[in-house]
């Protein structure tokens, strides 16, 4: 591999190249074949994955729609036959807001109150700053480099690691089949990270999306493979935390995560989309002996979620942790959770998820925990608390425990509870005012979630939340 | 699900029936409606986990099974003071008007096909009639089916102020072979502080396949605690209910079993918190042994207008076999923030430091797993304040761990 595969230099002709191709697409209605063929060859992708992308096609033609999951959020309103707007601006996004001033207000003010540096902001909104962010990209991708780390938007990879990718994308982690919006990202994905990293090797500090993710102008159905080879390292960072300023309003990405013998993996998203999208993501990891995948999330923004990282411990040894924070405000249903399969001997497993529901707002825990026949010493905890502020919302726990096997140690805790009068007058009557006590217990109540986060994410995810209990958030 | 109803269950049938309990006119058309509602009801809801569901009740023959007319059965009947324990055909006699406002008030007889059925078709049960003022003590019912298939139905009602505690048993006599259906409907009305303890212990043939629901409704202070023990039968699909419908309402539901062989648990526990500073507390715990499965979902559903809830529950599964499966839902679903709330779960095996401890102390291996099984029901057990109750479900665990 040498520095020029890794250098992403013609930006900016590819940025105009997609701009000429927008009013191809402009003129489809409903997801068709034709549309799949057009992402497909504008990408100039090799066969193979274009016969993906078709084959996952009909998948999603063929499936239906979620709908009877017990408290499932509604998604009467995600409207097959307005995909495709959906993927127009996809391809737009680069072209989408010209300054900084063509941001819907909302957005501006968030980032005004998220105290964003002026420059960051621009970054972080998708306008045009890519100069600014690439330097610190750049930056960190020389030592990675000399290590034999790839780390390329997957558009690329699939260009230029093409076997690696080939293999594993789409096939043993996240099968188009698994659910009907994975067939539908499969059949339309663009964009995204591909993250590998070689044998032996420790990527010791975190690799973030967050900027290069709006450079590119990630659209609402990236997708991510990470692969750690054995004994490697690696903590990756996925920025959606940039409320996104687009109209349309589907999000549905799919993450692959392959994590080697003895390797270890974290995975770590602080998402805040706009209020009127519907996030129906598919994460997944699959553990080798002796390995381990940390996911740590914060589910903040979005209309609708229905994400349940999932991670599949496949070797004996394995282990997974699971550090989930939902928080639904008004207008927002935050289904979200976790699911382990324990396959093998010994593998153990952690669920720590915490969630939040204030002004109206809807938050569910639903998990699965599996321990397959023959995983005998395995070991699962699982704890789940929630807080809420007010008799308008609703707080749901759901876990689904199937154990197949005898040898094994499973725990299962959850807790509901209103946030304690008593701790709000202990904190006022030390002088705090009501709104204050209220936001310093929230911060202790979701500290095991920043305490895992690099400092300017644990900050911000705070300030988020402080925003949030203000109602001030657009 | 049409498919179900046997050619010969026929509106004459369920009008022998009610001909021979002496039922009035309301009474047989709820039956004969319950009977007509079977070709569009569908079967209970089975606990599913995702892509799993984990009871197959249409793989249940029912036509083959159920013989209408075939009812025979012994009950036994121990009145306590002030209480009518009555069978139907006198209940009726007595109480006409009450059971007529009461009847189906709890449970909903088309709330599936087994419920309809089981309203179509009961001809055994007992209603419990408990005047306002009177405390009761140890009402007793014990049933044995002789028959190929049996239809219970129990009717509780307690007035204001009253308390009762009651304890059925089922089990089978020895005169039927192959597989049999026992199905019981359990409904309760508990008026303003009223207080009701209902004890079932179930240990019929592992050849019977058992449905039952029991529900309660409580008004303001009132109390309906709940002791369900499932020892027998092949297959057993079981709701406990409460809906603390009263200002400052109370459930206890308290849960053991034990499964071996090759039997099935579809155990279902929930309470709707329905008002103002109600309490709930769900117990449960369970042992499963050689191929046996155990599903359970426990759901503490608190309503929008539940100020001051307090909802808590625990269940808990040792299982002692490799080839025994178990699946736990406990489910929380919480509207209102004034509530204090949690639930827990375990699986677990039995624990080989104890086991080792006790080995070393020189009991020997199999005893010693059968004391730590026995000990592993103790904290559910102390829940049940009926003494009968406690050792005859104590009797049952000793007798299954030790043949």
């Amino acid at each position: 591999m040498s520095s020029e595969d890794l250098k992403d230099t013609d930006t900016e002709a590819r940025f105009e190249f997609k701009k000429e191709e927008k009013s191809a697409f402009e003129t489809e209605k409903g997801l068709t074949e034709e549309t799949v063929r057009l992402i497909s060859e504008d990408k100039d992708e090799p066969e193979w994955m274009l016969e993906r992308r078709l084959r996952a096609l009909q998948q999603w033609q063929e499936m239906p729609m979620p709908t009877d999951w017990p408290g499932q959020p509604d998604l009467s309103e995600v409207d097959i036959d307005e995909i495709v707007p959906y993927i127009r601006p996809d391809i737009e996004t680069r072209g989408g807001a010209e300054s900084w001033e063509d941001l819907p207000e909302e957005i501006q003010d968030t980032f005004d109150k998220l105290g964003i540096p002026e420059a960051e902001k621009n970054a972080l909104s998708g306008v045009g700053a890519q100069y600014e962010s690439e330097i610190v990209y750049q930056n960190m991708q020389e030592r990675w480099e000399e290590k034999g780390v790839i780390f390329c938007d997957m558009d690329k990879a699939v260009q230029e690691h093409e076997e690696i990718v080939k293999e594993h994308f789409m096939t043993k982690c996240v099968p188009p089949s698994d659910n009907k919006f994975a067939a539908l990202h499969g059949a339309i994905w663009s964009g995204g990270s591909f993250v590998y990293v070689p044998e032996d090797t420790t990527v010791n500090m975190p690799v973030q999306a967050y900027f290069r993710m709006n450079s590119e102008g990630m659209g609402q159905f990236e997708h991510t493979l990470i692969i750690a080879e054995e004994n490697s390292e690696v903590h990756y960072i996925e920025g959606c935390s940039a409320p996104k300023y687009s109209a349309f309003n589907l999000h549905s990405g799919g993450v692959e995560v392959f994590v080697g013998e003895n390797a270890h993996v974290q995975y770590s998203t602080v998402q805040n989309w706009s209020k009127n999208t519907y996030n129906l993501n598919t994460k997944r990891a699959i553990v080798e002996a002796d390995g381990t995948m940390e996911w740590v999330s914060g589910s903040m923004g979005s209309k609708a979620t229905m994400l349940y990282p999932a991670t599949i411990l496949k070797g004996p040894g394995a282990t997974d942790n699971h550090i989930t924070i939902a928080f639904a405000g008004e207008g927002q249903n935050i289904d979200t959770g976790a699911k382990v399969y324990h396959n093998a001997p010994d593998t153990k497993s952690t669920i720590e998820s915490k969630s939040i529901s204030k002004d109206g707002g809807r938050t569910n825990y639903r998990g699965l925990v599996h321990i397959s026949d023959g995983a005998e010493d395995s070991k699962t905890n699982v704890e789940c608390d929630a807080l809420m502020f007010d008799n308008e919302s609703t707080s749901d726990t759901m876990p689904y425990m199937e154990i197949q096997e005898n040898k094994v140690d499973v725990a299962h805790e959850a807790t509901v509870g209103k946030i304690g009068d008593e701790d709000v007058f202990y904190l006022q009557s030390r002088g705090l005012d009501d709104d204050d006590a209220k936001q310093m217990i929230v911060a202790g109540f979701i500290e095991p979630i920043t305490e895992e986060l690099p400092i300017e994410y644990a900050v911000e995810l705070n300030r988020l939340i402080e925003l949030e209990m203000e109602g001030s958030l657009g | 699900m049409s498919t179900q109803v046997h050619a010969n269950l026929t509106a004459e049938q369920v009008r022998t029936i009610s001909e021979d309990l002496g039922e009035p006119e309301w009474l047989l058309e709820t039956r004969l409606e319950a009977l007509e509602a079977l070709e569009t009801l569908d079967m209970p809801k089975v606990i599913r986990t995702p892509g799993r569901d984990w009871t197959n009740l249409d793989a249940l023959e029912y036509e083959r099974i159920v013989d209408p007319l075939d009812r025979s059965q012994e009950k036994d009947r121990v009145e306590a003071e002030g209480v009518d324990v009555l069978e139907w055909s006198e209940a009726l006699a007595e109480h006409g008007d009450l059971i007529e406002e009461k009847f189906g008030s709890v449970v909903d007889p088309q709330r599936n096909y087994l419920t309809a059925l089981s309203t179509a078709l009961f001809s055994a049960g007992t209603v419990i009639y408990v005047p306002e003022g009177v405390d009761a003590e140890d009402v007793k019912i014990r049933t044995r089916m002789n028959s190929q298939s049996l239809f219970n139905y129990t009717l509780v009602i307690a007035e204001e102020s009253s308390s009762v505690t009651i304890l059925e048993r089922q089990s089978n006599g020895d005169d039927v072979e192959g597989k049999q259906y026992y199905s019981g409907v359990v409904e309760v009305d508990a008026g303003e502080n009223a207080h009701v303890q209902y004890g079932a212990l179930q240990n019929l043939s592992e050849e019977t396949y058992n449905f039952s629901v029991k529900r309660g409704h409580a008004d303001t202070y009132a109390t309906v605690d709940w002791i369900e023990g499932n020892i027998g039968s092949r297959l057993t699909k079981t709701s406990v209910e409460t809906r603390l419908l009263g200002d400052s309402s109370e459930s206890q539901i308290v849960g053991a079993f034990f499964g071996h062989n090759d039997q099935h648990f579809d155990l279902n526990s929930r309470v709707w918190h329905e008002a103002e500073h109600t309490v709930a507390d769900l117990v449960t715990r369970g042992v499963l042994d050689d191929k046996a499965r155990s599903v359970y979902e426990g759901v503490q559903d608190v309503g929008r207008e539940a100020w001051d809830t307090s909802s808590y529950q625990r269940e808990n599964t040792l299982m002692l076999s490799d080839e025994s499966e178990a699946d736990a839902s406990p489910k929380l679903i919480i509207n209102n923030h004034d509530t204090e709330a949690s639930h827990s779960a375990t699986v677990g095996q039995v624990d080989q430091q104890d086991l080792f401890y006790m080995t070393s102390r020189g009991v020997d291996e199999e005893r010693a797993k059968n004391m730590l099984v026995e000990g592993f029901f103790v904290p559910v057990l102390e829940e049940v304040a009926v003494d009968e109750l406690r050792e005859d479900m104590d009797d049952m665990i000793v007798q299954r761990l030790t043949t």
